[in-house]
């Protein structure tokens, strides 16, 4: 039985160090599949998330990055945020509500954070209120060198996609990644 | 294994006494053994190894572009695709002139069939593709190293120069899916189209949808 347990051993300890594990994403998105190879980088990266309804999630990696984005934010719109709050900033995932609910986003259980990502209506983007282009513009200065993606539901809107890319043009951000699942290229025997 | 190495006596009752005290060194390996495999197991149902894929999209800088400065397309080279509700694809050649609506044809994602944007595209690039291809063979052949970066910078350069090649106008209606978009942009890179853009819909172009139903 030994050499069975060694190699058991074995596998373990080769999955654990292996395996990351992903904060849990306030929302599901099915990625669209294309035959491009380009895989997406580990870290830098700062995402938005598109789900079917059209709501947009943002989120960006490094947590003195996120403290840095909610400095700019809070100075942005006349908000403060006390350490605790800061703090629980940095270790959330995905965040995808207008502003104003933020401060109490930050301090609800997360039984009720899941709650108020279900109800919640993504972050603002239309031209009247862009509270996105704020978002991005935040994120471009505390993080000018990290790349972007738009990870987009199959079934997300046009209109939405659109807009969201007309907003990261605007911020100057003229190069971006959109993210998907791999499929093999068709070969060309008709 | 490990013994206790017993210290030898002549005296059989002596060594009879020692011999009792001799306890067995196996342990009992199987709890540690199924946690083993629990753990096993749940990794691997746990692990991705795929990682997510990226395709990298460059849009326009968004200033104000003078009428002068704008590039010029030759319309015989044009081909505008408009992506509309149901997965249906509206395309035609050339330029959509005011009184002279271009002739209309309409075309769907699967890859075979008389209807299939990809034999479409595949049959209106062909000049590059075959070009493209001919770079492949090269590779094939040994005249180009074996390597993705050096064959990337022979593609792309392929692409750039033949300026006879295909130009692709990308125009995803409102109705349209983003699937539709990544769907379109994921043939650009298929059929090896080396100049294309997404530009919005004009007013006449949402009639010919309209007319094309």
């Amino acid at each position: 039985m030994t050499p069975m347990v060694d190699l058991a051993f074995l596998l373990v300890t080769f999955f654990m160090l292996t395996t990351k594990f992903r904060p849990d994403e306030p929302v599901l998105v099915d990625q669209p599949s294309s035959v491009s190879q380009i895989p997406l980088p580990d870290n830098n990266v700062i995402m938005l998330t598109i789900d079917a309804k059209g709501r947009v999630f943002f989120n960006v990696d490094k947590q003195q990055t996120r403290a840095a984005i909610l400095d700019k934010l809070a100075d942005f719109y006349k908000l403060t945020f006390d350490e605790k709050e800061k703090k629980k900033f940095t270790v959330l995932s995905s965040i995808g509500l207008p502003i104003n609910q933020l401060k109490q986003y930050l301090n609800v259980s997360d039984e009720d954070r899941k709650k108020m990502n279900e109800a919640s209506p993504g972050i603002p983007i239309d031209s009247l209120n862009n509270e996105l282009g704020i978002w991005i513009n935040s994120a471009r200065k505390s993080a000018p060198l990290f790349s972007l993606a738009i990870k987009g539901d199959k079934d997300a809107d046009i209109p939405t996609i659109k807009r969201v890319i007309s907003i990261l043009q605007d911020n100057k951000a003229n190069r971006f990644a959109l993210i998907t699942n791999l499929e093999t290229a068709p070969t060309d025997k008709q | 294994m490990a013994e206790v190495q017993q210290q030898g006596g002549s005296d059989q009752g002596k060594h009879k006494k020692l011999r009792a005290k001799k306890s067995s060194t196996h342990i009992d390996m199987t709890p540690m053994v199924d946690l083993a495999f629990l753990l096993l197991t749940f990794f691997i149902f746990t692990t991705t190894f795929s990682k997510p894929k990226t395709m990298d999209i460059t849009m326009p800088v968004k200033d104000k572009v003078e009428d002068k400065d704008r590039t010029k397309i030759p319309a015989s080279q044009t081909l505008s695709i408009l992506l509309t509700a149901d997965d249906k694809i509206v395309w035609y050649m050339g330029m959509d002139s005011v009184g002279l609506p271009p002739e209309t044809n309409i075309a769907n994602f699967s890859l075979t069939g008389n209807k299939s944007i990809h034999r479409v595209l595949l049959e209106k690039n062909k000049l590059v593709y075959d070009k493209v291809k001919m770079v492949e063979d090269s590779v094939a052949r040994k005249l180009i190293p074996d390597d993705q970066q050096t064959i990337n910078q022979h593609k792309a350069a392929v692409k750039a120069d033949e300026k006879k090649g295909l130009i692709v106008l990308i125009k995803p209606d409102s109705t349209a899916r983003y699937k539709n978009l990544v769907d379109i942009l994921d043939e650009m890179l298929i059929t090896n189209v080396g100049r294309y853009a997404i530009v919005d819909l004009t007013p006449s172009e949402k009639e010919l949808i309209k007319n094309t139903k």
